[in-house]
């Protein structure tokens, strides 16, 4: 069986919490699109809206850099 | 519009709209590829720079294998070599030429010989044979050496020693030895007291695949042989052959002979694909404001000691053209001379999959035309970059990242900001006043005290446009977007009664003249004919006046505002590369937003010409150079006694353009002014408001997310108890970190991406 890739994962270890639902955000399944490209990760995401959480880390990180690349397609 | 479409994919095939025929008329202009004039005027297409700098080095072993690549015998050619490189040599205009020869010489009997080829040396399979002693042979014989043809060597003389005297006998005794060494530790055969005879050429004819002879050998055996002087080459015989006029013509000669030898060998025309061949003639700029006129070091009897040679070499200038390189920080960020630099952004514009890796080059020229007046030639990389960007931008390749935040300001300039009124009391108007989105964003207090000056000073008149003149589309390559802004100030200018257009910002003015049928005049001109206004003072310190590039070739212009300056009573200081010759201060062409390294760079640039405080008649420049820490003032701030002070941020930029035309609805034309007003308080700490400065985030973009909070509770909440909003506004996603406060919010930090985010199931 093939294992799923994920290019990011952070698991947020019950340090962050949904302020609409009351509950922690757990490590969910969410993908990151840009310019007709789609990107499996694993984020900070509430189990029970599906508030999906980008650390300013990794925006201003990862997610800047991809970007850059992608626009330079 | 408040938003731009982002392209939806990478994967775009639209072809390329450049033709390679345009590119290569643009790069052509570029001399600094071109050889220095002392190498074009060798036929043996010595490179005499690296090799003078090579010896200059003292490194004269790198420089005799220089010389050895044209010269196989360095001391006969150095010898007798007529040397057309020093008649060409540029000191000469202003005191000695190099006496190349003279170092060539030097290099040849000093220099250590490299170690080439040897026993592991392959060599080809073609034989050849070269009859005759004369110096055509000679060197004929050491150029098949080079390209490791098995040679063999027939002549009347009875050994090496002999040979050589009879092929070079004007070679001093001192050389004689060492070149006799050096012929005979060339792997070539050599048969002595051979009859050079009719009988004998047939029988080496038949034995080998290429035969040369020489010019006394050639002219017995065949005293009717046509010789083809291009390819030395009796074709009646497919003999090569040769002739002895002077030394340097000889050593050409047997260089035209190998290649002939060659073609024969591959039995291929000699005719065909032969390159360029011989001296040519060059294109290349030299400066020589800075080489000093020295004389050459004197020649004795014995030539040039090793010490001498080096100094004689110093003197050599290293001819090359970097004019544009000494002026234009883009061209020396990216380290690359504009035909080249050029030549790869055009390459840039071919690729239809995979990187474009000079998309940030080609976002990072200022356009500001300043290379078309340092180029002796006249090379313009704004030609080629604004061609570039509005052929990515058709082929829908261009990304909208770089030029965005600037295209959503000019949105915003000619949407909530724009304002177009005539004087009140007035239907049509004899002049609009225009004084450019920068000057309002950053100096609003002068744009209103100019014009309120105008409309009271001038008759017939004076109604006002808030707004973009459409310069930052026409630099983002967005000829739609252009095009938009210019339907909008033609209708508008239309509607007040086709006025003569008061232009604030000489930029505003050279984009308007370029499309609207009005008549477009600078605001320094009509302030020189008004008189300055009341409250007009100089700046108290001597200071240096920065041309904007937007009056570049603007002479009118540059003059009108130094008279303004004069007549403020300013002192200004002189500084280099100004009028013409000025320096983009890294807003042109959006480079501040592209590309912001570069832009401050060029910022640098500009600021290193003098330690005085700045006047510049462009706003854009006033805030560069303020920002950059430098006194900066616009010449409207003196003018009308307004000092615009700090330098806001982007968000202020925003807010006083909106400000600007609410106080003068409010004020000239007694309108009520739409102010929205948030019905909550919103305070951004120190930190949070450099950090959106830095990031391009506003203030606005701010207030997005948190009504977004307000209205759908959505946050988290990080470890410290600070909540996290977002919302996605346009073409990026926005977060915002904040603390509630008693009647609001204190914003702590923001950041933004431009990818989607979205939950996935599985």
């Amino acid at each position: 069986m093939a294992v799923e890739k994920n290019y990011y994962t952070i698991d947020p270890q019950g340090r962050l919490r949904c302020v609409k639902c009351g509950v922690p955000l757990v490590k969910g399944k969410a993908k990151f699109m840009y310019l007709d490209n789609g990107f499996p990760v694993e984020l900070p995401v509430c189990p029970v809206c599906g508030f999906v959480y980008v650390p300013e880390e990794l925006a201003l990180g990862k997610v800047a850099s991809v970007e850059r690349a992608l626009e330079d397609k | 519009m408040s938003q731009i479409r982002e392209r939806g994919s990478t994967h775009v095939y639209k072809v390329n709209k450049i033709s390679k025929e345009e590119m290569d008329e643009m790069t052509a202009r570029c001399v600094y590829e071109q050889p220095p004039f002392c190498s074009a005027a060798c036929p043996l297409k010595l490179d005499v720079r690296a090799f003078l700098k090579a010896a200059a080095d003292g490194d004269f072993k790198k420089a005799l294998q220089l010389y050895e690549k044209v010269a196989p015998f360095p001391l006969v050619l150095s010898s007798g070599c007529e040397a057309p490189c020093e008649g060409k040599c540029r000191l000469g205009e202003i005191g000695d030429t190099v006496s190349v020869r003279a170092v060539e010489a030097a290099v040849s009997r000093f220099g250590e010989q490299s170690r080439l080829g040897g026993v592991f040396r392959s060599k080809k399979r073609k034989t050849v044979a070269v009859l005759g002693a004369d110096l055509f042979t000679l060197f004929l014989a050491g150029e098949l050496e080079k390209k490791a043809y098995p040679i063999t060597v027939f002549c009347g003389q009875t050994d090496c020693e002999s040979y050589l005297r009879a092929c070079a006998p004007f070679l001093s005794e001192k050389d004689f030895a060492p070149e006799l060494k050096r012929l005979k530790g060339k792997d070539i055969q050599f048969e002595f007291n051979c009859r050079l005879d009719a009988a004998f050429y047939e029988d080496k004819k038949a034995r080998f695949d290429v035969l040369c002879a020489s010019e006394a050998m050639t002219k017995a055996l065949f005293p009717e042989a046509a010789v083809i002087p291009e390819l030395m080459f009796c074709e009646e015989e497919s003999l090569v052959c040769g002739s002895c006029a002077g030394v340097l013509d000889t050593a050409f000669g047997a260089k035209k002979a190998a290649l002939t030898v060659d073609r024969l060998a591959q039995k291929l025309d000699p005719r065909n694909m032969r390159g360029s061949e011989g001296a040519c003639g060059s294109k290349l700029y030299t400066d020589l404001s800075a080489a000093k006129a020295l004389r050459r070091v004197p020649l004795g009897e014995e030539g040039y000691t090793k010490e001498q040679a080096v100094e004689e070499a110093g003197r050599c200038i290293a001819c090359h053209c970097e004019e544009c390189l000494k002026t234009c920080a883009y061209l020396k960020h990216y380290k690359k001379h504009p035909g080249l630099l050029s030549r790869e952004i055009y390459n840039n514009t071919q690729i239809i999959m995979g990187d474009h890796p000079l998309n940030k080059a080609m976002n990072a020229c200022a356009l500001c035309g300043q290379c078309s007046v340092v180029c002796p030639n006249g090379f313009d990389m704004a030609q080629v970059c604004a061609a570039a960007r509005r052929n990515m931008v058709s082929t829908d390749k261009m990304p909208l990242a770089p030029h965005e935040f600037a295209l959503l300001d000019m949105l915003f300039s000619n949407g909530e900001a724009f304002l177009a009124r005539p004087q009140p009391g007035y239907e049509n108007c004899r002049y609009a006043f225009f004084p450019g989105c920068q000057a309002a964003a950053i100096a609003p207090a002068t744009v209103k005290a100019a014009y309120l000056d105008l409309s009271e000073r001038l008759e017939g008149g004076v109604a006002l446009i808030l707004g973009c003149c459409g310069a930052i589309a026409d630099w983002a390559g967005r000829t739609e977007m252009e095009e938009q802004t210019r339907e909008l100030l033609e209708r508008e200018l239309s509607r007040l009664g086709d006025p003569i257009v008061i232009a604030g910002c000489p930029s505003c003015a050279k984009e308007l003249r370029s499309f609207c049928g009005c008549e477009v005049r600078g605001i320094w001109d009509v302030l020189l004919e008004l008189g300055l206004p009341e409250g007009a003072h100089a700046l108290e310190r001597p200071a240096a006046l920065h041309d904007s590039c937007g009056a570049r070739g603007d002479e009118a212009t540059q003059k009108a505002i130094r008279t303004l300056a004069a007549q403020l009573g300013c002192e200004l200081v002189d500084t280099l590369c100004s009028g013409d010759r000025s320096p983009c201060c890294g807003y042109g062409g959006l480079t501040a937003y592209a590309n912001r390294e570069v832009a401050g760079e060029m910022t640098e640039k500009c600021l290193e010409r003098s330690d005085a405080p700045y006047i510049s008649y462009c706003m854009a420049c006033r805030d560069r150079f303020a920002r950059q820490g430098r006194e900066s003032r616009h010449i409207l701030e003196l003018c009308y006694g307004t000092d615009a002070g700090a330098p806001p941020d982007i968000s202020e930029k925003r807010k006083n353009r909106l400000s600007l035309k609410n106080e003068l609805l409010q004020e000239v034309w007694l309108e009520e002014a739409m102010e929205k007003k948030l019905d909550y308080s919103l305070a951004f700490t120190g930190e949070a408001r450099a950090l959106m400065d830095d990031r391009m985030i506003l203030v606005e973009d701010v207030i997005a997310v948190l009504e977004d909070f307000r209205a759908s509770g959505e946050a988290i909440e990080d470890e410290d108890g600070l909540l996290v909003a977002r919302r996605r506004v346009g073409n990026a996603t926005f977060w915002v970190k904040f603390s509630r406060e008693e009647d609001g919010y204190l914003v702590h930090r923001a950041w933004s991406h431009r990818m989607r985010v979205e939950k996935r199931e599985g």
